[in-house]
């Protein structure tokens, strides 16, 4: 386990909160009238799914949770759990649908992914930077341009419904933000 | 992509931006109707106030002859406008920019922020809370031209709602820290010297399950506690939050209350869980001005901050006499999320850092 201070915190970081492993969900600094830095993060508790704000002293320092990166294939989801196989191991480790939280709507069965794994637990994933998504349906119905501007819905193969330019049509394939779930751009055209 | 652009291509985002002309017409309006007098101090001084929890942007001042004399920028108008007090301009107020280098990073801060500041002479920090609820009022009225017998004001902020109508909630520091962290005053502070040991805090810090080192300040310490425990209560439930009565290290340049020297005569305001202002009765003593200059500029030392010319002429100033008053710093932008309900203080400027940083 390494020490790492508050000017190490980046938005995925794992660290040690109240003996349990947390992931840093969000972070930014502060500063009280009349007062020094201080860092108010969101922490995830990886065994419980439990969100909880705290705010650190700038500087602190915490232990930093050690986790190992695998490739493993996207299998299927059972009730809350999604089921991936270590592409090597061949063993199966679980994802609970509070870690995966929006990219539940672009996980597709077969891919592969990288899965963080701390004490041989699946405790998040390294998201890829962006999805690549098949338009499966596009006249969703129009609903009210001047709230979306020159927008509409679309519909991909994973079941999510997200606006896109007018110019996309069914089987085009497109690139999506997995962080916002909003689309980028259009990779090729049916 | 920047603001202007965003602008530029969705227009109805305008009317978020319009806030703030609408929120500084009306902080005018208020104080006018008040005969205040409306100021403008340097925002390039080569002398400031040292304040060792900020960190100033220096600059570097140049002659006919290039001749370089280091410069800062402010980060509060205060020091001039207490100048001014001194020269007997009474009830005043200044609407400016001020400087707080390092404060990036954040959804409350932008390094350069419009500030207002006002003062009152013959007054205590109490005129000033009563000032805050009316300013507020005033706003809120321009805003919503609520019908005259609508007893509540009730704005929306991040899905909170507050009713700004009159009495705010008051509660002091000592009773904040009693009800929403369950630590007596008695605890942390002393009646005889020394009264903010360190020992006492942190035995309070390390049992609630903080990281204290010996590198930490009893301020550092405090307010650790303060932000985890206390400030998500203020201005959240319902109403304004006033707190008030500070532990002295955290006096700044207020007046220490008589009552009880452990305290300090300065409050600051939360709507919705913003904090929107600093206040303070005025500290008018200079031996004790004196003081505190010299335990900043150690402290900014210590932490290895920028080293500040200090501002002596300001302290021959407070020697000359500055009359009894009370005044008070009022973040602008924050005013200008609060009433156009912008999480961020990126949402309501035209020109974010991140803008002119790309």
């Amino acid at each position: 386990m390494s020490k790492i201070t508050t000017s190490n915190f980046q938005k995925g970081t794992f660290i040690e909160f109240k003996s349990e492993p947390h992931q840093i969900v969000e972070f930014q600094f502060v500063n009280p009238g009349k007062g020094s830095a201080f860092v108010r993060t969101k922490l995830k508790s990886i065994n419980s799914g439990k969100v909880q704000e705290f705010t650190f002293k700038s500087g602190e320092m915490v232990e930093e949770v050690p986790i190992a990166v695998h490739e493993m294939q996207y299998l299927y989801k059972s009730d809350k759990d999604f089921i991936f196989m270590d592409k090597l191991t061949y063993e199966q480790y679980t994802l609970n649908k509070s870690i995966l939280g929006n990219f539940q709507k672009l996980i597709k069965t077969g891919e592969i992914y990288q899965i963080l794994l701390h004490d041989n637990k699946a405790i998040g994933m390294r998201y890829p930077k962006k999805v690549k998504m098949l338009v499966t349906e596009a006249d969703v119905g129009v609903k009210g341009n001047t709230v979306m501007g020159a927008k509409k819905l679309v519909i991909v193969e994973t079941g999510l419904q997200i606006a896109v330019p007018l110019f996309i049509k069914k089987g085009d394939t497109i690139s999506i933000d997995p962080e916002t779930c909003e689309y980028v751009e259009r990779l090729s055209q049916k | 992509m920047k603001t202007w652009q965003k602008l530029k291509k969705n227009p109805s985002l305008w009317q978020r931006y319009f806030v703030r002309e609408k929120v500084i017409q009306a902080i005018r309006e208020f104080f006018l109707k008040q005969h205040f007098h409306e100021v403008e101090t340097p925002l390039l001084v080569s002398s400031v106030i040292p304040e060792s929890y900020l960190e100033v942007f220096e600059t570097h001042l140049l002659d006919r002859n290039r001749k370089k004399k280091r410069m800062f920028l402010t980060a509060s108008p205060e020091a001039s406008i207490k100048k001014l007090l001194v020269a007997g301009i009474g009830n005043c107020f200044e609407i400016t920019k001020s400087f707080r280098n390092t404060e990036t990073d954040s959804n409350l801060h932008n390094p350069e922020f419009t500030i207002l500041e006002w003062y009152r002479v013959k007054a205590t920090y109490e005129e000033i809370m009563a000032d805050c609820e009316r300013l507020l009022m005033f706003i809120y009225k321009k805003f919503r031209n609520p019908k005259p017998k609508d007893s509540h004001a009730t704005i929306n902020y991040q899905g909170k709602t507050i009713d700004l109508s009159v009495p705010w909630e008051r509660i002091s520091v000592p009773e904040a820290l009693k009800k929403y962290s369950n630590v007596s005053f008695n605890e942390i502070a002393q009646q005889s010297n020394p009264m903010f040991p360190m020992e006492l805090i942190t035995r309070v810090a390390r049992k609630k399950g903080y990281q204290v080192t010996d590198k930490n300040t009893w301020e550092e310490i405090f307010n650790q506690i303060y932000l985890n425990e206390i400030e998500p209560h203020l201005g959240t439930e319902g109403k304004p939050t006033i707190i008030y009565d500070y532990p002295r290290p955290l006096a700044a340049l207020s007046k220490i209350k008589s009552s009880d020297v452990r305290l300090s005569e300065r409050f600051e305001f939360y709507i919705a869980g913003l904090e929107l202002g600093d206040c303070y009765t005025e500290l008018t003593d200079y031996e004790e001005q004196k003081k505190r200059f010299a335990e900043e500029i150690n402290t900014i030392r210590q932490k290895n901050k920028i080293a500040v010319s200090p501002d002596n002429d300001f302290l021959q100033t407070i020697k000359a006499g500055l009359p009894e008053c009370s005044g008070i710093a009022v973040g602008i932008d924050r005013l200008v999320m609060l009433f156009a309900d912008a999480a961020n203080v990126t949402e309501i400027l035209f020109f974010p850092l991140e803008d002119i940083l790309k």
